[in-house]
C-alpha cells in the first residue's frame, strides 16, 4: 500500500467505522453530543454552586476547555487501542500499524465535528460575535489533529506490548485534565515563568487557552506556544511512527502470543 | 524450469508466552523447516492440530517473521490469507468488508468498487451480501472470504480451512476454481485436514508435524507416506 492509498483507506475505514456504529447503538450519535453537555453540566453545578466559583462567563469558558480536551482524550485513548482491537486483520496480512491509530483518530474526528457545531453554537448564542480571528481556528485546530495523531500512534505501541499500559493512559489523561486550565484559568498563574513551562511542557494547555483566545477574548494566539504544541505534535508523530515500524514484527507476535 | 515464488530456509519460529511474573512458556510451532513453493502450484499443508499450519501460513503471508532461518519472496509478490471469521466487520455489510479487503490488498477505492460485483456474483450472498456479517452463516463467511480472495488475483493465496465449511455445491464450484487456477499463473498454499480435498486439488504438498516437515513433494508421494503412519498409529 502506497502513502495515497493509505490516505484513502484511513478515510474509507473511519467512515465504515461510524456506519457500523450507527447500525448498532441507537444513541451512539447522540451520546457523542450528550457526553459534553453532561460533563459541563456537572462541572458547572459543582463549580458555579456548590464552591461559588467562575463569573459571567463561566460555562462558557468551561465548554471551550472541555470540548477540545474531551476531542483529545477520546481520540487518544481509542488511538491507543486501535492495534489490539484490529487483530483480526493484522491476522491476514501485511498491513502497516500506524493505519490503525489514524483510522480512529479520523473517525473521531468526524464525531468531534457535531461537537464543534455545538460549541460555536453556543458561543454565537452567548453573543460573543464572528470576528476575523476566528481565522486562527484553523491552524489552531490543524495543529491539534497532528498532536492527536501523533500521541495515538506513540501510546499504540505501548498498549500493544502491554495491555496495563491503558490503565497508565487513564491516569495520563486524568493529570492532563487537572493541569490544562479546563476549569481554571492559566492566565491566572502569578509565575510567568511557572505559566510558561506548563505552556511548553503542556500542549493541551496552550491549545485550550488558544481556543479561549480566539472565541471568548477575540485577541492573537501566542506565536511561541503554538509553535511548541507544533513541536510536540511532530515529535511524537515521527517516533510513533518509526516505533511502529520498526518494532513491527514484534507487535505482531506480541498480539498472537 | 518453474519459478520459484516462496523459498523457506531453515525457518523456525518459537512462540513465548508469559505464565508467571518471571516464567515463561515457549513452543517451537515451526522448527527447521526448509520448502519452496513454485509458480502455479497449489500446494497442500496437511498434518493434525496443532502441528502448526496455521502458524505456517502466516510465515507464508508475511505476518510473522521468522525467528530463525530466511524466507525468500520477491517484493512485489501479492499475497492474501483467507481465514474463517477474522478480519470481518461483523456490524458491517458484505459489500462494505469486501471493499475493505479489496483497499487492504492494495486497489484504489475506485478499482475496488468495480470488483465488488463480481464478488457478489462469485461468493452467491444475493441479498445477503447487502447485510452486515454478523447475519451470516459461517459458511456464507467463508463464501463471502473465499469470493473476495479469488476474485483479487492476488500472486499467492493462503486458504486455511476455509473450505471445509459452506454447502456441497458451493465447495465443488470453490474446487473447480482452484483446478482452472492451477492452469494459469496464480499460486494457492492450501491448509485443510481433508486427504482427499488436498489429493484432488493440489500438486505438491508438505506434511507437518510438531513444526517439523516429516515429508515434502509431490502430493501423491507425501499422502502414501501419510497414509502409512495413520496405518501404524490405528494398528
Amino acid at each position: 500500500m502506497n502513502f495515497r492509498q493509505s490516505l484513502s483507506f484511513i478515510n474509507t475505514q473511519a467512515l465504515m467505522k461510524l456506519k457500523a456504529q450507527s447500525n448498532t447503538l441507537v444513541l451512539s450519535y447522540l451520546w457523542w453530543i450528550l457526553e459534553p453537555i453532561l460533563y459541563v453540566a456537572l462541572f458547572y453545578f459543582v463549580f458555579k454552586f456548590v464552591l461559588y466559583r467562575g463569573g459571567e462567563d463561566f460555562l462558557a469558558f468551561l465548554l471551550i476547555g472541555k470540548i477540545p480536551f474531551l476531542w483529545f482524550s477520546k481520540s487518544v485513548s481509542a488511538g491507543a487501542n486501535s492495534i489490539v482491537e484490529n487483530r483480526g486483520l493484522i491476522s491476514q496480512r501485511v498491513i502497516p500499524k500506524y493505519i490503525f491509530p489514524l483510522v480512529n483518530c479520523q473517525e473521531a474526528l468526524y464525531k468531534q465535528v457535531l461537537a464543534f457545531t455545538i460549541l460555536i453554537c453556543f458561543v454565537l448564542i452567548s453573543g460573543y460575535g464572528v470576528t476575523i480571528k476566528w481565522m486562527q481556528l484553523i491552524p489552531l485546530t490543524l495543529i491539534t489533529y497532528l498532536l492527536i495523531c501523533g500521541v495515538s500512534l506513540f501510546f499504540s505501541v505501548f498498549v500493544t506490548l502491554a495491555p496495563d499500559f491503558k490503565v497508565a493512559i487513564q491516569m495520563f489523561m486524568m493529570g492532563l485534565m487537572f493541569t490544562s486550565g479546563i476549569f481554571w484559568d492559566v492566565n491566572l498563574i502569578q509565575d510567568d515563568m511557572l505559566k510558561a513551562l506548563l505552556m511548553h511542557i503542556n500542549p493541551l494547555a496552550s491549545i485550550i487557552d488558544g481556543y479561549r483566545k480566539i472565541l471568548m477574548y477575540k485577541t492573537d494566539l501566542n506565536f511561541h506556544y503554538l509553535s511548541s504544541v507544533f513541536l510536540w505534535a511532530i515529535f511524537t508523530f515521527l517516533l510513533g511512527f518509526s516505533l511502529l515500524h520498526k518494532f513491527s514484527n514484534t507487535l505482531t507476535r506480541k498480539l498472537f502470543s | 524450469m518453474t519459478k520459484s515464488i516462496i523459498k523457506f530456509t531453515q525457518v523456525t519460529l518459537e512462540y513465548s508466552a508469559r505464565i508467571g511474573l518471571f516464567k515463561r512458556f515457549t513452543h517451537k510451532a515451526i522448527d527447521d523447516v526448509s520448502f519452496e513453493v513454485y509458480k502455479g502450484d497449489v500446494f497442500g499443508v496437511l498434518g493434525k492440530n496443532g502441528s502448526g499450519k496455521s502458524t505456517l501460513l502466516k510465515l507464508l503471508a508475511g505476518v510473522f517473521e521468522p525467528d530463525d532461518g530466511v524466507i525468500e519472496i520477491n517484493r512485489k509478490t501479492t499475497r492474501s490469507l483467507l481465514t474463517l471469521g477474522l478480519g470481518f466487520n461483523n456490524q458491517l455489510s458484505g459489500r462494505d468488508n469486501a471493499l475493505i479487503s479489496c483497499m487492504l490488498n492494495g486497489f484504489s477505492k475506485a478499482q475496488a468498487r468495480s470488483k465488488l460485483e463480481e464478488i457478489k456474483e462469485f461468493s452467491e450472498l444475493d441479498k445477503f451480501f447487502e447485510q452486515p456479517v454478523k447475519s451470516y452463516s459461517s459458511g456464507m463467511k467463508s463464501r463471502l472470504g473465499f469470493a473476495t480472495g479469488v476474485v483479487l488475483e492476488v500472486d499467492l493465496l493462503l486458504i486455511d480451512e476455509v473450505l471445509s465449511v459452506g454447502d456441497a455445491d458451493f465447495r465443488k464450484k470453490a474446487e473447480l476454481t482452484l483446478l482452472n487456477k492451477i492452469k494459469g499463473e496464480q499460486t494457492v498454499v492450501f491448509v485443510s485436514h481433508s486427504e482427499s480435498q488436498i489429493q484432488k486439488l493440489c500438486n505438491r504438498s508438505v506434511w507437518l508435524d510438531k513444526g517439523k516437515i516429516i515429508a515434502a513433494g509431490l502430493t501423491e508421494d507425501v499422502l502414501n507416506m501419510y497414509k502409512k503412519q495413520e496405518k501404524r498409529n490405528a494398528a
